[in-house]
């Protein structure tokens, strides 16, 4: 797996590159595996421990005091009460200790966010998709918890109040946007460099400080708030001690059981003095590193939710302790891969709590917990280094859902580094995904970063990104459904569906067709659609952003996000240094085709007056089949490197991207547009009618940046055309560019130079971002049919991979179906 | 069978071949990624032959039944009414203005072949240049074969060398002997196709004798060594029982051998080209049977005992034929 040393034109220190090269990393050790084969054969369940927990701080002489206080301390106390009050758990062989949730496999329940939905399965939680395990006592009490708590959640503080029915309605609809914002924000890439250099002390000593000053540090005096702040962050620090010191005593306990061998012992010890000195000191080794950022990833995904809580660029931040520890000869290559993979299999503990409702939009069970590898400083140079390589390899031990792997790409990333990242490409999970440093900086720095930050992007969760450390994203704040405003401005502003039998208006009152006279008032009436929708969606998410400031307020995220300790204000309070609302749309490629194809049907060659073309649309296509076709076949469409319709791809882009950038979050942070989807294209699509690309009405929307399904026929490099032809430089929540390749056409060594190739070229030309996955569409059939067949196969899905069996049956139908790349 | 003599082709007019498609991303057929030009007219007529479209010199209109949604429409715009009902049309009376492809609309009438100037070609391959440089890939002439046009075959490669792109011929080796050595002057890599050593066995699978065919790859080879020629590659389609025979395979070793050639590509038989036999309302192939890993080891021992050293499409050594990677 590893290049000669010949080819590594690394600027190590000669002997710690002899040592990388010249070791096998990627096969696992015996450990690797035991824990590997535990964590696949382990049931998935939901863990309610924290809900009892704030329950249990709820009913307390403490909680009611607290009940009075602040809001930032109420909930500072609440979520240290969680921290200090949890059951620790140590699972053999493992390196990195500290349980996520009190089971093995499990999704937490957060009754402050959309948890609840889950109540829709309860009677089917082993017969689902993805099937859950619980007790019956275990599902009495979460049926309990959820009804006890059913309005606690921050989406029915914000809605089921008077005025705000109809809006409610929408957002439960799902059908122009849907507010993942109401689950909770997380999708954070937090300071871990700090936790690892400075130990969460520094942050604490500051609070302190400022708190004996009654001053901030810039001298200006506190207010009540600032105040409630610094407290806050005290409390939450030490709740992250004690959890940490009872992990320590748990771990020093098992470790005098008696029958243990020497060497688990002695790896107990060691974890449990790591967890009495890290994340509150400063980090002394590389093991004790990686510890300080999984006890600190725990916590953050306690306090507010699980999803897209990333450890960002761990080659920067552990690479001065790997030398260290390589130096001193505490650590070899192989025993720090075995550590990294230690620590990337604790990410698989966890997993997010969907219904199978909620689950289409969603689909894959991942929660991205991302790690960025490569890249440059905040000068431009290329900081590539053996870990890069080697977090890298760590992964091809493991080769499972979790973590997410994030490559950065510029012009000077070394080969045997782009290589290695293909190679794993190969092994198909399709991890990791590519990104390009070019584009990406340009985009942050439209949203407003310094050169400097920008450079020091990590990717967050899928494919959103970050300067790490220093920005609250509310990455996917919500998702955006782009085609059904083109429906809606062909028809007034109502939905195709004939059922409509109200007549209800749906969306902007835009003019009927017949009074559309060129292609600049369909332009019109789509952008009108598109910002009518963007307002609403908008209008909800800073409601729901007023009550997180008082009920849902995040002291650890803010203590890991720069400018909040300078401030003295929580990130929900806008105390990051960058503040943005990240919003993702699906279905680009429909919108810009369907521009494309009424352009030319109506206006240019006048085939049909445009509400002929209405009322085939709205009659979805009957009898109108060789239509549908012809601009199915004979019109063109994005994804082939066609400049005319790629325009109008770019033009649909921008009218989206224009809608959202119009627009400030109330934290006083940018709003920043995305072109990635999840899998919520399945769910969207179910929701909107036909359209003049000649999708049927129902049909799944076009994911992310990708083409239409089928109709990128000039094969992959035409598609990477096609999307580095388009100006993404206002795509501040970046994109998602799905591909697919035959396992068979691309594998060994010359598909390695060719894809690494290729995709060095699509970066060259100024694309954003690329995700593949190398697969056997005979093995996707054979598990499709038989999930017992393929039980560890990992696919992407949209910004993330799953275990293709936890997918429902029409996201595995599309991963088959889609473009077998290669396969001319 | 229509026999393809030389004769006729060189009648035609060297620079006006049709091309039936322009392909990127090919990973097969040469070092790198490559963008490969379809040349149409071949003078073989190999039995099992996966692109009978690159067979005849002049464009040509197919059908792809299955696609086919029966609404008439070439019926009904065929200017000349040979058309009676989708699928059956009168070719002796069609003028090939392919009206009906143009306006069919499920993509069942396909047409084959298209006149495209050296500029069209550079045109439809330019896009992909980055990608050819980024993976020392380039472009690679197939077909049908391309040394029938080669007037045309020099302007392409004179101006993909202009651009610093690299070519490849691919070649059935069936060319007057006299052929321009111009025409190979800016030519990088030639995949030269072998495929049955005895004569009589050539000529019923594939339609002509191979005696100019062997003397074209001796010629070739000698050029090659001599650098006088660009570096040749051979490569063999392993059709089970016709080329993967012991006799074909031990004889075929010896030639190589003879001329210092240690190396060959296997291109394993599959049946991709039956269905397109039916579009084109030609008789189907012959089925041969299924290409086995076993058959394919057995063969690649029975050449690597003579020293000939057998590579899978996609994953040869180039280097060993002098082709700088």
């Amino acid at each position: 797996m590893n290049p000669p040393p010949a080819q590594a034109a690394l600027k190590q220190p000669e002997h710690a590159e002899k040592n990388y090269f010249s070791a096998s990393l990627t096969v696992p050790t015996d450990r690797i595996t035991a824990i590997r084969e535990q964590l696949l054969h382990t049931k998935y369940s939901i863990c309610l421990e924290r809900p009892m927990l704030l329950g249990q701080f709820k009913r307390s002489q403490q909680g009611r005091r607290a009940a009075s206080d602040h809001p930032l301390i109420r909930r500072a106390l609440a979520i240290a009460y969680v921290l200090s009050n949890r059951k620790p758990k140590i699972y053999d062989h493992e390196l990195i200790i500290g349980n996520m949730t009190s089971k093995r496999v499990a999704a937490n329940y957060y009754p402050e966010g959309g948890s609840i939905n889950i109540l829709e399965d309860l009677f089917r939680l082993e017969n689902r998709q993805i099937p859950l395990y619980l007790s019956t006592r275990e599902k009495w009490n979460l049926a309990r918890i959820a009804l006890t708590t059913s309005l606690s959640s921050v989406g029915a503080k914000t809605l089921l109040r008077p005025g705000r029915f109809r809006h409610f309605l929408d957002f439960f609809r799902a059908k122009r946007y849907f507010i993942t914002e109401e689950a909770g924000i997380a999708h954070q890439v937090g300071n871990y460099m700090d936790v690892v250099l400075h130990g969460l002390c520094r942050s604490d000593q500051v609070a302190r400080r400022c708190l004996q000053k009654k001053t901030l540090n810039d001298g200006s005096p506190l207010s009540v708030d600032q105040e409630a702040f610094f407290n806050s962050v005290c409390i939450v620090i030490d709740g992250i001690c004690r959890m940490a010191k009872n992990l320590a005593d748990v771990a020093e306990m098992k470790a005098n059981a008696p029958g243990l061998p020497d060497g688990r012992r002695r790896e107990l010890r060691a974890s449990a003095a790591a967890c009495r000195h890290v994340p509150y000191y400063p980090a002394r080794t590389f093991s004790e590193g990686l510890q300080a950022c999984w006890l600190v990833h725990v916590a953050m995904n306690l306090e507010d939710f699980e999803q897209g809580m990333s450890f960002g660029r761990l080659d920067q931040i552990l690479y001065p302790l790997y030398c260290g520890d390589i130096k001193t000869g505490r650590l070899t290559p192989v025993t720090a891969a075995e550590i990294m993979a230690s620590f990337q299999l604790k990410t698989c503990e966890t997993m997010p709590l969907y219904s199978q409702r909620i689950d289409q939009y969603f689909s894959g069970n991942a929660v991205a917990q991302g790690i960025t590898v490569g890249g440059t400083d905040a000068k431009g140079n290329d900081v590539t280094n053996e870990l890069s390589g080697l977090i890298l390899d760590a992964f091809a031990q493991i080769r499972t859902r979790e973590p997410a792997l994030h490559v950065r790409v510029h012009k000077e990333t070394p080969s045997w580094f782009l290589e290695k990242a293909v190679e794993v490409l190969q092994l198909g999970c399709g991890k990791p995904s590519f990104f390009g440093d070019l584009a990406v900086v340009a985009a942050l720095e439209s949203a407003g970063m310094t050169t400097e930050h920008a450079r020091d992007y990590a990717v967050i969760g899928c494919v959103e990104m970050a300067s790490q450390g220093r920005t609250y994203n509310s990455s996917d704040a919500c998702l955006f459904n782009l085609p059904l405003c083109l429906e809606l401005a062909l028809n007034q502003g109502c939905r195709f569906m004939r059922r409509n039998l109200l007549r209800q208006r749906f969306g902007a009152p835009t003019p009927p067709v017949e009074q559309m006279k060129t292609f600049d008032d369909v332009v019109a009436a789509f952008r009108r659609q598109v910002e009518d929708a963007v307002s609403e969606m908008v209008r909800v998410i800073s409601w729901l952003e007023h009550t997180y400031r008082t009920v849902r307020p995040t002291a650890i995220n803010s203590i890991m996000t720069d400018g909040c300790l300078d401030k003295g204000k929580d990130v929900t309070w806008g105390g990051g240094m960058y503040d943005l609302t990240s919003i993702q749309t699906a279905g680009l490629a429909d919108a810009g085709d369907s521009l494309y194809a009424i352009k030319r049907l109506v206006f240019e060659e006048k085939r049909m007056s445009f509400s002929q073309l209405r009322d085939i649309l709205k009659s979805n296509y009957a009898g109108y089949e060789p239509l549908r076709l012809e601009l199915v076949n004979k019109f063109p469409h994005y994804g082939n490197g066609n400049a005319d319709v790629d325009a109008m791809t770019q033009l649909a882009a921008d009218i989206y991207s224009d809608a959202i950038r119009a627009h400030k979050n109330t934290r006083g942070g940018r709003y920043v547009p995305g072109i990635y989807s999840m899998t919520c294209h399945i769910g969207f699509g179910r929701n909107t009618g036909a359209l003049p690309s000649g999708r049927h009405a129902g049909a799944r929307l076009s994911n992310g940046l990708s083409p239409i399904d089928g109709l990128d026929r000039s094969g992959p490099t035409g598609v990477l055309r096609s999307a580095a032809s388009l100006d993404s430089h206002k795509w501040a929540n970046c994109c998602a560019l799905n591909m697919k390749f035959d396992k068979k056409i691309i594998s060994g060594p010359a598909g390695k130079k060719s894809l690494s190739g290729i995709f060095r070229t699509f970066f060259d030309q100024g694309g954003m971002q690329v995700q593949a996955n190398v697969l056997d569409a005979d093995m996707l059939r054979e598990a499709r049919k038989d999930p017992k067949a393929h039980p560890g196969l990992v696919v992407r899905v949209a910004g993330y991979c799953a275990y293709f069996n936890d997918l429902q049956p029409d996201v595995q139908d599309e991963i088959i179906e889609r473009t077998a790349h290669g396969a001319g | 069978m229509e026999q393809g003599s030389l004769k006729k082709h060189r009648r035609l007019n060297q620079n006006h071949p049709a091309i039936f498609a322009v392909q990127h991303f090919c990973l097969h057929d040469g070092p790198g990624v490559r963008s490969i030009v379809f040349f149409k007219g071949c003078p073989l007529r190999c039995a099992w032959c996966q692109n009978p479209e690159s067979w005849k010199t002049f464009p040509e209109v197919s059908f792809k039944a299955h696609l086919c949604i029966a609404c008439n429409t070439c019926v009904k715009v065929c200017p000349r009414q040979v058309i009676s009902a989708p699928g059956i049309r009168d070719i002796s009376a069609c003028d090939l203005c392919f009206t009906c492809v143009d306006q069919c609309p499920s993509g069942a009438m396909v047409r084959f072949g298209t006149d495209y100037t050296v500029d069209a070609v550079m045109d439809a391959l330019r896009p992909e240049f980055p990608y050819m440089q980024n993976t020392r890939g380039g472009v690679t002439f197939s077909g049908g074969e391309p040394t029938l046009f080669p007037e045309y075959l020099v302007d392409l490669s004179v101006q993909l060398h202009e651009q610093d792109i690299n070519t490849a011929l691919e070649t059935c080796g069936y060319f007057s002997p006299d052929l321009d050595l111009r025409c190979l002057s800016d030519i990088d890599l030639v995949l030269f196709d072998i495929k049955l050593y005895d004569d009589g066995l050539h000529r019923e699978f594939c339609g002509t004798s191979n005696l100019m065919i062997k003397k074209n790859l001796k010629r070739l080879a000698a050029q090659a060594s001599e650098k006088a020629g660009p570096p040749v590659w051979p490569r063999m389609p392993l059709i089970p029982t016709v080329t993967d025979t012991a006799d074909n395979l031990t004889t075929w070793a010896d030639f190589l051998k003879d001329i210092r050639l240690s190396f060959l590509t296997l291109v394993p038989y599959h049946n991709l080209g039956s269905s397109k036999r039916q579009w084109l309302n030609l008789p189907s192939a012959p089925n041969y049977p299924a290409m086995t890993d076993e058959r394919l080891q057995k063969a690649k021992l029975l050449l690597e005992d003579r020293g000939i050293t057998c590579f899978a499409p996609g994953e040869e050594a180039w280097e060993r034929a002098g082709v700088s990677g």
